[in-house]
């Protein structure tokens, strides 16, 4: 293998060396203002070496596969000058598997993606003539290689698809988006499922209800709640946690929700968008409680992090981020959560997300979707509304959590969450 | 390279095909906290190939140039698949040129270490600077690119694409509370660019740590002045992504609101788009269609006066081209994007917008912003309240939000100085981001802005 050349190349200078080769091959189908659009097919490969040469560390990257000698050389001249290692590189650990390919995907036609793209348009348009849409499905199939000095190797298949409706209806100077979108390892995707979802968004938003500024209970779709896990996820990432940047550093084993609030990172879900057997440094893969019952059990790690830290690599290098997240379900049909609210609001999507600084859990969005609640119903879409507050005073003031989760993307599984006042600024 | 790109051309059975070709070297050095956290450097190559058949684009995007027959044949077939229609491209002039770029200290010829020894001064700034100073991320990336374009039409434009910057992040925190200080310079310029920025580096630190103590703006409707820096994402947000061809040309309801000679704003208000400007993130000579860039008035006189347009787009609407198709990388097509934006200067001084303003809100630089054509956020990375007329106390958190069919027209007054600063921006479309964008303004008052914030 490729990569095996590239470490011995290595070793001649260094005393540890880490090289990855990835190749992939993908079609695109798009369709754009109701017409099919394009067909875009991609031929990529990439490879990266990391070294480390008298205990610091150099990397380098490269699309051309043939310039062994010149990534070599440029990898070894970075560690010259480059960080300490607070790691060595791991030897060969077996992993536990996961699904990550699916020969459906490889054989799919281009016939077939634009087939479905086109039923999932004919749907929506049926619902309503004039919602302009875009459309289309993706696939691609990725071969990766990975080996380091210390004797870690694997090789591996894996495959994404991924299928997109969305539209834009515009009535005076009123301009609605909205749409659904699904990206995961196997074939298996239930466009007309889209297609609906897309509908229900729309059909929710056929009224403008109005909103007064004050203080009100919101409940977040599985869409909606990437609001609470930005902060959430900058909070967890084990380089914040050790750079002191992140609110949680001195939480650890303490209460910081609500009871009921558990979310894991599981990279060992068959066919989950951010599933594999290993993480980018030949560490297996494990599944790690996060937030057990409200109490902080772990943060993310790489492995130089963990390093840093005095702790050990969660699976989850080169950055500490995470890889799947589950949140737990929780007891409250998503219908009695509504019923039970007199005034307050549906959050699916907002705008200007993680523009302010997130890390520290404040938010201040403006709702792009969103549904005013009145007396238990849903009365109709909100508009120039602003969403302000903070993401670990609202984790502790969880209200109701939905009994049924979704995937969300293909790498996020939750309910939909209700948390007590937040505070909104309309117009 | 040209007579490679121009031999494969010959092979396309399309009506229209080009071929993008980018070699891309950089290099990056970055600390967080006390440590290096990463230094490294890379190389890439890759290309594009676009064919346009019966109103049908196939794309065909490669990292091995040694088949470029290969790749010619598979855009056209999927071209093919997809035209049932007419094709509508704008005529161009054809060009041929070469663009050496001059940009001063070359940074290619300067090592890793000694680019890490000017940013970890930097950082040394910022942890030393206060006890509450917790840690902070310090950024240096330069990029030279070089475009190799050519189309079945003649045109053929070898393009050198350098840009550097430097990003400096202080973060301070007293128990739970946790603030940023930020700063950025950025251009198509030499490593001269990312020198000489003790201030700076000082400037966020200072901040970061000022913005511990500073309470969260009270969310309401305010009077806001903005500054230059928070100006350009203003228009930029507020206008500009609305004033792109593609969101308009095959959408009729748009097309009604956005007709040009509407009335968007008021007599002051001038936007312009312009991407000949020297040394900033959005200046090309020609566009990712060899398309020349040019000045570009979007609203004159308040008046809706024109638009961003690609070949396709202009085509579609009978309009002009204007140079504004641009492609993050050689993964991408071009899409119809914005170069350097900004508020034109209008006649106000900066003391005068304050004066009659009993409770407002004088928001200062940029954090980002984010649109969805009719409503738009962008954040200021600080804020004062505006009391009787004077500035008054530090605020933090300050997101301002906005209905572009209104917003606009509630601006009252327009300063008498412009600036555009080289600050790194990146737009983000259709999944191509970061773009480098330029932008900037003078400062510019806003009469009833809703500001998020808990009340």
């Amino acid at each position: 293998m490729i990569v095996n050349q590239l470490i011995d190349k290595a070793m001649k200078k260094a005393q540890g060396a880490q090289a990855s080769l990835g190749k992939s091959e993908a079609t695109n189908v798009s369709f754009e203002n109701d017409r099919l659009k394009s067909i875009k097919s991609s031929q990529s490969t990439g490879m990266s070496l990391k070294v480390i040469v008298d205990g610091k560390i150099g990397s380098s990257h490269t699309t051309d596969i043939e310039d062994i000698d010149g990534i070599v050389k440029r990898a070894l001249e970075a560690a010259e000058f480059g960080s300490p290692a607070h790691f060595e590189f791991p030897g060969f650990q077996k992993g536990k598997d996961v699904k990550v390919y699916d020969a459906g995907v490889e054989s799919i036609s281009t016939d077939t993606m634009v087939g479905l793209s086109e039923e999932m348009l004919a749907l929506v348009k049926k619902y309503n003539q004039d919602i302009l849409l875009n459309a289309g499905a993706g696939k691609n199939v990725n071969n990766f290689q990975f080996a380091n000095s210390a004797g870690a190797e694997y090789s591996s298949e894996a495959t994404n698809y991924s299928v997109w409706v969305d539209g834009q209806l515009i009535r005076g100077t009123d301009i609605l988006w909205a749409g659904h979108s699904i990206a995961w390892k196997k074939l298996e995707i239930d466009h007309v499922k889209i297609a609906n979802k897309a509908i229900d968004l729309f059909k929710m938003a056929e009224v403008i209800a109005p909103v007064k500024s004050g203080k009100m209970p919101v409940i977040f779709t599985p869409e909606g709640l990437n609001v609470l896990l930005l902060a959430l996820s900058l909070g967890f990432d084990g380089k914040n946690v050790f750079l002191g940047s992140s609110p949680l550093s001195d939480k650890m084993g303490k209460k910081i929700a609500d009871e009921r609030f558990s979310i894991t990172d599981s990279p060992l879900i068959d066919y989950a968008a951010g599933s594999s057997i290993y993480d980018g440094e030949g560490v297996p893969h494990q599944v790690t409680p996060i937030i057990e019952n409200g109490i902080l059990k772990n943060f993310l790690y790489d492995l130089d992090t963990a390093g840093r830290a005095g702790k050990k690599t969660t699976g989850n290098g080169v950055g500490c981020d995470a890889t799947n997240l589950v949140i737990k379900e929780g007891a409250t049909p998503f219908r009695d959560m509504v019923k039970n609210i007199k005034e307050g609001l549906l959050v699916h999507s907002v705008l200007g997300l993680g523009q302010g600084n997130p890390v520290s859990g404040e938010f201040s969005v403006n709702i792009l979707l969103g549904y005013k609640i009145e007396n238990g119903e849903i009365v109709g879409r909100v508009k120039n509304v602003m969403l302000a507050g903070n993401t670990y005073d609202a984790l502790n003031n969880i209200v109701a959590i939905g009994d049924k989760g979704e995937w969300v993307g293909g790498a996020l599984f939750t309910p939909p969450i209700q948390v007590g006042k937040l505070s909104v600024v309309a117009r | 390279m040209r007579e490679r790109i121009e031999r494969a051309l010959r092979k396309s059975e399309a009506e229209y095909t080009e071929i993008r070709i980018e070699t891309v070297i950089s290099s990056w050095v970055n600390f967080r906290g006390e440590d290096l956290d990463n230094i490294g450097s890379s190389k890439t190559v890759g290309g594009i190939v676009r064919a346009l058949f019966k109103g049908g684009w196939g794309y065909s995007i490669f990292n091995d140039l040694n088949d470029l027959d290969k790749r010619v044949k598979e855009a056209c077939s999927s071209a093919l698949l997809v035209g049932k229609e007419q094709s509508k491209f704008a005529e161009v002039e054809t060009v041929v040129d070469e663009i050496k770029a001059s940009f001063g200290k070359d940074f290619r010829d300067i090592s890793l270490s000694e680019k890490k020894s000017v940013i970890e001064e930097y950082n040394r700034i910022i942890l030393s600077y206060s006890e509450k100073i917790e840690t902070s991320a310090i950024g240096y990336n330069d990029t030279f690119g070089k475009i190799y374009y050519g189309n079945s039409e003649g045109t053929y434009i070898e393009d050198e694409r350098p840009d550097a910057s430097v990003s400096l992040l202080a973060t301070a925190r007293e128990g739970d509370n946790v603030q940023r200080g930020f700063e950025s310079v950025a251009g198509g310029s030499g490593f001269q660019i990312v020198e000489g920025l003790q201030e700076k580096a000082e400037g966020a630190a200072k901040r970061a740590v000022e913005l511990l103590s500073a309470p969260p703006v009270n969310g309401g409707k305010y009077t806001v002045v903005i500054n230059p820096k928070l100006a350009g994402v203003f228009a930029h947000e507020a206008f500009g992504h609305l004033s792109e061809a593609d969101f308009v040309y095959e959408n009729n309801r748009m097309k009604e609101l956005m007709v040009l000679g509407k009335r968007m704003g008021p007599d002051i208000l001038n936007i312009i788009d312009d991407g000949t400007m020297p040394n900033l993130r959005g200046t090309h000579k020609y566009d990712d269609e060899g398309v020349k860039t040019k000045k570009n008035y979007l609203i004159k006189d308040g008046i809706l006066a024109g638009r961003l347009h690609s070949r396709e787009t202009a085509a579609k609407m009978g309009e002009q081209p204007t140079g504004n198709a641009r492609a993050i990388d050689y993964q991408y097509q071009p899409i119809v994007r914005m170069t350097n934006t900004y508020i034109d200067k209008g006649k106000s001084k900066f003391d005068d917008m304050l004066r009659d303003i009993k409770l407002g809100l004088y928001a200062v630089d940029m954090v980002g912003g984010q649109t969805s054509m009719e409503m738009f956020t962008f954040s200021a990375a600080y804020g004062y309240m505006i009391r009787d007329g004077k500035i008054a106390e530090l605020v933090r958190d300050v997101v301002l939000t906005g209905n572009v069919f209104e917003t606009l027209m509630n601006i009252d007054m327009v300063g008498d100085t412009v600036e555009c600063p080289p600050a790194g921006g990146g737009c983000g479309k259709d999944g191509q981001s970061p773009l480098p964008v330029g932008f900037g303004g003078p400062y510019v008052r806003i009469q009833n802005v809703v500001v998020g914030g808990r009340q």
